[in-house]
């Protein structure tokens, strides 16, 4: 092997093609397709919805094949391997496939279409107690903390055989690194990259066993100085084996090298809301992870922006980017979500009934409020896609700045029922994150009432008295 | 107030009826029945299992979904409905269809047995349910006018009677007999309030405890007042089966058979089956729905819980053959979905609870809707027979009551 190896990726599953002349310089917007053999077609910029245990958070299988239009999804490997320490290997690995199939697509009983990105760990990663070591990365499984080693993410890459495969990175989420330990993130992670890349696709891997799953090689959040021998390996010796790029900053779009500018660009970088999104968009995203989506779904909230905004009207005060369904204010309002909005919720549901779900603590808010803010993603990326493409993309970046607030409202009602793996633990004696539901077992009601899933009044003699539901006695 | 017995000759408010009940066929061995029921938002095959969507909401699933399954009529609480989003709400949005998006049918109760399960110092008295507020306890009445105001501002293709409701354990009598006669004079008071009697049907509530005779003096007093349709109350409250099958058979023994039976509150598969054996028609409850999400998954063989670590590495669907949109291989339209799939997730993520809800709700329907087919093609009692023995396996394990039960109407399982 050597620099005069074929510049082709091993990998000829995988197809990254740029659509616009803008696509030279690296820090502008570009239009791109992801094609991976039997997959959905992917246009870029678009974003990859993201998974909680191999599921879209509230969204049944069926749901997601009916009612959106979801292309491709990233897997977090610490969603799966609780049983990696103990005695025997994860089921996951054991699922049943056809050669040409991926054992990930069937453990989590996906349809063909969608495009498999898996990545070590979920997004946006906890924070672990334990730091990274020279051959492994701290994880978090439902069973509590883990060290990933190198050899053990190469085995989950060839035995679930995602389409997509994000390599590992040595990262520091609690605080911004010191030097010295940036030049550590570098060197480590140059080396997990060379070492999975061998192990995949090597010289020394025979032909069939070569692994079929394109690598997204990460780029650190660091300056380009700080990685430039990393850099320079991945354009050279490490060229023929990725297939993409893993950005964990916005700022790293900046870095890339002009020599990797064909390569897609996946962004981890938790941008807090769409301004962001444009932002990244601007500089050259061509895939994103967007955590507020599900955040704010949960905060029983409904995404409210079109891209490009409605019209040139200036508004006196910027517009809500969503609309908070807990407030009092929808309880008999019997329009949609959206104005005009095409989604399913919107289709067959208004906001007075979200509103009642929601106060009712009813499942099924987060599911109509997530398939609501998925679409208003999907629409969002494919005009943003139409507009770098009709050449506005600024004029209406800038429109839509004045247009909207600067952020999200904030969250005012409770969400769904946090688990372990899904937020960080601050720590002995922390707070409750939700208000205890049971627990006072000494009155036999509330104890009768709790086993029973049965409510009782959440409201005084004069709320029953005006809900029709009883009267008061004079006596 | 009147503290009389009522009277069957007194002249009442005609009741008219927002159904027709076509019924098919008779089992030739057994009580069973097959019928149509025509209700406003749709044709609902009779017998039939109902599930529970409490809160406007069949817990995560969107009514699709609910679609999927067969569901042709579900069933809301008039007591959380009008406590959220409450009358005013309901009366703005249109009624319960309109709020939740579901244009078939719905059942609502009363509302009276939650108030009396569950609230302190709940007492019952002529007028109506006395309570003291939860949060005040200022002292509230709950009456018959209020429970069908509420009814009628939901706007349930079926709505109950207020009923007097007490254990059916209770040792009592005179109090069981009291109830029995006050739920009559109840169901005069309801039948007065009914704003809407040509589009929604008002079901009586037969009382009496575990006493035949006061079932079958309450059974003469209610069928007199002609409801469109008769439901046996105050059973599933922990007695022994063989009490149920006994008060479920006498009265089914004295209702027309022009009219749809429903007993309330009963859920589990040999329930079911047993109950339509004995001659009714509708069923209601939470259990397939609750136990989903723990993480229970109802199969012929009983319940699998899916949390089970022998799940784990089981890539099998939930039920072999089962026509589910869950259990049905992806090359038939469905989703797969493996056991081990549902370990991965059951109790940790909503969409858990959603699959194995799904799956639920189609057993039962689809059991309902088998029970019904062999009951057209007379061979219920074969039916019975394979259904028990997949159920328990061995003769040695079926319960008695059920052999008893359905020794009663001419089936012996215990048979070759």
């Amino acid at each position: 092997m050597g620099s005069d190896a074929s510049q082709r990726p091993p990998n000829d599953m995988v197809n990254f093609g740029l659509l616009n002349s803008a696509t030279a310089s690296t820090l502008a917007p570009r239009l791109g397709k992801l094609a991976i053999a039997g997959r959905n077609a992917i246009l870029t910029p678009h974003y990859i919805p993201l998974t909680s245990r191999g599921t879209v958070p509230h969204i049944a299988h069926d749901v997601m094949r009916e009612q959106t239009a979801i292309s491709g999804l990233y897997f977090g490997l610490e969603d799966f391997i609780e049983k990696l320490q103990k005695k025997g290997c994860p089921p996951v690995y054991k699922t049943p496939a056809a050669p040409n199939e991926s054992p990930l697509r069937n453990f989590v009983c996906l349809p063909e279409d969608p495009v498999l990105v898996l990545g070590p760990r979920r997004v946006p990663p906890l924070a672990c107690p334990a730091s990274n070591t020279p051959n492994s990365i701290a994880v978090l499984t439902t069973v509590g903390f883990a060290q990933l080693e190198t050899g053990q993410y190469v085995e989950a890459v060839q035995k679930m055989r995602p389409d997509i495969a994000v390599g590992l990175a040595d990262l520091v989420l609690t605080h911004r690194p010191g030097t010295k330990r940036q030049g550590k993130m570098v060197d480590r992670t140059h080396a997990f990259t060379t070492y999975s890349t061998e192990q995949l696709y090597g010289d020394a891997v025979s032909e069939e066993n070569r692994s079929k799953t394109a690598y997204f090689a990460p780029i650190l959040p660091l300056d380009n100085a700080q990685q430039t021998l990393y850099l320079e390996d991945l354009e050279d010796e490490l060229r023929r084996y990725i297939s993409g790029l893993a950005l964990y900053e916005s700022a790293s779009l900046s870095v890339v090298p002009e020599s990797l500018g064909d390569l897609p660009r996946l962004l981890f970088s938790e941008p807090a809301t769409p301004h962001d999104i444009l932002r990244e968009v601007s500089l050259g995203a061509d895939l994103l992870t967007i955590p507020f989506l599900g955040d704010t779904s949960d905060a029983g909230m409904a995404l409210d922006f079109v891209f490009p905004p409605p019209s040139d009207a200036p508004a006196t005060e910027p517009k809500p980017l969503a609309i908070d369904l807990w407030a009092p204010t929808f309880t008999t309002d019997t329009a949609p979500l959206q104005e005009a909005c095409q989604c399913y919720t919107c289709r067959n549901h208004h906001r007075a009934y979200i509103h009642h779900l929601l106060s009712a603590k009813e499942m099924l808010a987060w599911s109509l409020l997530h398939l609501h803010n998925l679409h208003t993603m999907d629409s969002f990326f494919a005009k943003i896609r139409e507009s770098i493409e009709q050449g506005t993309f600024e004029s209406d970046v800038q429109r839509f700045q004045r247009t909207y607030a600067p952020q999200l409202p904030e969250k005012t009602g409770e969400g769904p029922r946090v688990r372990g793996y899904q937020a960080p633990s601050r720590g002995p004696n922390e707070p409750r994150r939700n208000p205890r539901a049971y627990g006072r077992l000494d009155i036999i009601e509330k104890f009768a009432e709790s086993q029973s899933s049965v409510a009782t009044p959440d409201t005084g003699a004069e709320g029953l008295e005006e809900h029709g539901f009883a009267k008061k006695l004079s006596s | 107030m009147s503290t009389s017995a009522p009277a069957t000759s007194a002249p009442r408010k005609p009741m008219p009826s927002a159904l027709k009940f076509d019924l098919h066929t008779k089992c030739s061995t057994t009580k069973a029945r097959a019928s149509t029921l025509h209700l406003p938002h749709g044709s609902v095959p009779l017998p039939i299992f109902m599930p529970v969507a409490t809160q406007a909401s069949l817990k995560g699933l969107t009514y699709d979904q609910l679609k999927q399954t067969g569901c042709m009529l579900c069933l809301n609480n008039t007591y959380h409905l009008g406590l959220k989003p409450g009358q005013a709400v309901l009366d703005e949005v249109g009624g319960a269809h309109k709020l939740q998006g579901w244009d078939r049918n719905i059942l609502t109760d009363s509302g009276g047995f939650q108030m009396v399960s569950l609230l302190k110092l709940a007492t019952v008295t002529e007028d109506g349910v006395r309570f003291l507020s939860p949060h005040d306890g200022t002292p509230m009445l709950l009456t018959p006018e209020h429970s069908i105001s509420l009814q009628n501002s939901i706007g349930s293709d079926i709505i109950m009677q207020l009923d007097d409701v007490i254990a059916t354990t209770s040792p009592d009598h005179a109090r069981i007999e009291e109830a029995m006669e006050r739920s009559v004079r109840w169901l005069d008071r309801c039948i007065d309030a009914h704003k809407y009697p040509e589009r929604q049907n008002l079901f009586c509530i037969i009382q009496g405890g575990l006493d035949l005779e006061l079932r079958r003096k309450c059974c003469a007093e209610m069928v007199a007042r002609d409801t469109p349709g008769i439901a046996i109350g105050g059973l599933s409250g922990g007695e022994a089966k063989e009490e149920f099958c006994k008060v479920v058979d006498t009265c089914t023994g004295l209702l027309p058979d022009q009219k749809p039976r429903y007993v309330m509150g009963v859920g589990y598969p040999e329930d079911l089956i047993v109950g339509v054996a004995l001659g009714a028609d509708m069923f209601d409850c939470v259990w397939p729905t609750r136990t989903a999400r723990f993480g229970n998954a109802v199969v012929p063989s009983g319940t699998l819980n899916l949390r089970n670590h022998t799940f784990a590495q089981d890539f099998r669907p939930v039920q072999e053959g089962c026509t589910c949109t869950i259990c049905r291989p992806k090359d038939q339209g469905g989703l797969g979905v493996t056991r081990a799939y549902l370990h991965h997730i059951a109790a940790k993520e909503t969409v858990g609870a959603h699959l194995l809800t799904i799956h639920n709700v189609h057993y039962l329907l689809s059991l309902m809707g088998a029970a019904r087919q062999a009951i057209l093609e007379d061979r219920f009692p074969a039916f019975l027979r394979e259904f028990f023995s997949k159920l328990y396996g061995e003769k040695s394990k079926y319960p008695e009551w059920v052999v008893g039960a359905l020794r009663g109407v001419g089936v012996d399982l215990m048979e070759d």
